[in-house]
């Protein structure tokens, strides 16, 4: 079968089924640079956290799909998007992770811009008769949006509002933030980076899928608790679901399954939670802080590139059609200070490549790549639990936890996005 | 300064530690070390990375240590089953004394692992590592090593072996 139009187009219809997709999806390089055109530049991508920039000039640097990105705390205070790339001959202006600047000097020929991207000047302005510099700043993002500190760009000036593309998201999102007495969440342990050789789509279908753990993650399972030995086991038994948000936003919640609070956080108790607890008491009141301590942070993914993976936040990169990058840190809860080193110690069982859980999931990944590249049965099965989803009163479809109930949501959103106009 | 005799059982000690997490000899390998053991492997080439506010690769005290080698112990760590091919070379070893008596040794290592499991990819490892040692009986224990890799930062592949 092609996947080609004559017109050299990719015919996505027909590559995305409702209950299957098409190997090539994983392998074409061209499917890829349609990714990187209608999901990184025209769609809202997640950049980073306000967190991580608190003072002016603060920087981090990061990737929107393919395109190098600075994202900075302007003099005013506000959160601006860069493109990392000068304005005369292309070259990179910040080669550092992050920092803090009053001014971004190319080192080739020394143009110098300011932290709003405005080019302040230009060495050996003689050699132009007339030099507008207002034409030449470095580009910025054309949409700069965020929610709760979480900071979206979008590469193009038209589409749809973040708040339209996070929908009813969002509370996802404020079930992480909620569990701050202050309502933030801070970013400030440093990311680990995971390098991943396959396909980025992998990553998001990976983290919202509930069918592997028994299996991926025996090892694990059979060596200590922890909070998903719930979701393993006689399948009548688990309570765990999944969740479809709209949007290509999908759910794992595990939290049917918990017994008790904080099963979440390794099942903490007494004097280690009895501040906090009082803290969000005071705030919310002693039935929505049982619900909150009981429930725990999201399991989610927020499309196409974030993922609230409980205690961690974390990000998936695309490198090209072959390798990714699955970026994490632990989400500090603003005025906990005594849980930082728990979830220092969780985000390092939990994720990157020395952790007990991810190496596994990579090395499946890696292993699904290869896999993908056998064109002689090009097909990928996503029709589990389609005989058993149900829509719930909100009008989200939700399964068993071991259904594929995200990973068809994930592909209708991506199908949807990939034929628009 | 130490002894000749103190360096050279530091040196041994070195070598025969690789051998050990070279090939995969988990037991003996985790016999080396005391019961307050630290294995660090930061995140950052920054001398003032602190485990106590920043991400780490690795964090290990004793039992975090057990588990990690009952985890490869189990045959279903499938990023290590089977064992990654591996040898590491040491160099440039400076042993100095410390405090209680205990040595510290700081080595440049350089490591190629055959990243089997999947796409059989040859990796290399580079970096350098503090070894803090005890003497315990007749025998040196090892209570402390940091491994500093030169990418620490930057993504790197899996790292379910011992580095």
């Amino acid at each position: 079968m092609s996947s080609h139009a004559p017109n050299g187009a990719i015919d996505y219809k027909t590559l995305v089924q409702d209950d299957r997709i098409h190997a090539s999806l994983y392998t074409d390089p061209q499917v890829f640079d349609d990714e990187m055109e209608r999901i990184f530049r025209r769609g809202w991508v997640f950049v980073g956290h306000a967190s991580e920039i608190t003072g002016p000039g603060d920087f981090v640097t990061r990737r929107v799909g393919t395109e190098p990105v600075i994202m900075v705390r302007g003099k005013d205070g506000g959160v601006g998007v860069l493109v990392n790339r000068c304005m005369h001959r292309g070259t990179m202006v910040c080669p550092a992770d992050r920092g803090s600047a009053r001014a971004f000097t190319c080192p080739y020929h020394g143009w110098t811009y300011d932290i709003s991207g405005e080019l302040l000047g230009v060495p050996y302005p003689g050699g132009y008769a007339a030099f507008d510099k207002s034409a030449h700043g470095l580009t910025r993002a054309p949409r700069v949006s965020s929610y709760r500190g979480f900071v979206f760009a979008s590469l193009s000036a038209e589409g749809i509002s973040l708040a339209e593309h996070l929908g009813s998201a969002t509370r996802l999102i404020d079930r992480s933030c909620d569990l701050s007495p202050a309502g933030e969440i801070e970013l400030t342990a440093g990311w680990v980076k995971h390098r991943c050789p396959a396909n980025w789509k992998t990553l998001p279908e990976n983290d919202s899928d509930g069918y592997h753990l028994g299996f991926v993650h025996r090892a694990l399972f059979s060596t200590v608790r922890s909070q998903y030995q719930r979701v393993v086991g006689d399948e009548k038994t688990i309570k765990a679901v999944v969740r479809d948000w709209g949007n290509g936003h999908i759910e794992i919640d595990w939290s049917p399954g918990y017994q008790g609070p904080f099963e979440w956080l390794g099942g903490v108790s007494g004097s280690t939670v009895a501040d906090f607890v009082a803290a969000l008491e005071r705030r919310d009141g002693a039935e929505v802080t049982r619900r909150r301590i009981f429930e725990g942070p999201a399991h989610a993914l927020i499309f196409p590139n974030l993922f609230l993976g409980e205690t961690n936040i974390a990000i998936v990169e695309p490198v090209s059609v072959e390798e990714c990058v699955h970026w994490h840190t632990p989400m500090f809860l603003k005025g906990v200070p005594e849980f930082r080193s728990r979830l220092l110690r969780m985000a390092e069982a939990g994720m990157g490549p020395a952790s007990f859980l991810m190496p596994e999931d990579l090395t499946v990944a890696s292993r699904n790549q290869l896999g993908l590249h056998a064109r002689t049965a090009p097909w990928l099965e996503l029709g589990r639990g389609l005989n058993r989803e149900r829509v719930d009163a909100e009008g989200r479809t939700v399964s068993h936890v071991t259904d594929e109930t995200t990973n068809r949501a994930l592909w209708r959103h991506y199908r949807a996005v990939m034929t628009e106009a | 300064m130490v002894s000749e005799a103190e360096y050279r059982a530091v040196v041994e000690f070195l070598y025969r530690e690789a051998r050990l997490a070279d090939e995969a000899r988990y037991a003996e390998w985790l016999a080396l070390w005391t019961d307050d053991a630290v294995y660090w492997v930061p995140a950052t080439t920054d001398p003032a990375a602190d485990p106590d506010k920043h991400l780490s690769h690795i964090y290990d005290n004793r039992g975090r240590l057990e588990t990690r080698i009952k985890l490869v112990q189990t045959g279903h760590r499938y990023s290590q089953e089977p064992a990654s091919p591996m040898r590491r070379l040491i160099s440039n070893i400076e042993v100095a004394p410390a405090d209680n008596g205990e040595l510290v040794a700081e080595s440049n290592f350089a490591l190629a692992e055959l990243a089997i499991q999947a796409k059989r990819e040859l990796h290399w490892w580079v970096g350098r590592a503090t070894h803090r040692l005890r003497r315990v009986g007749s025998e040196l224990k090892l209570c402390r090593k940091t491994v500093v890799l030169v990418n620490a930062a930057e993504p790197l592949p899996n790292l379910s072996f011992l580095i």
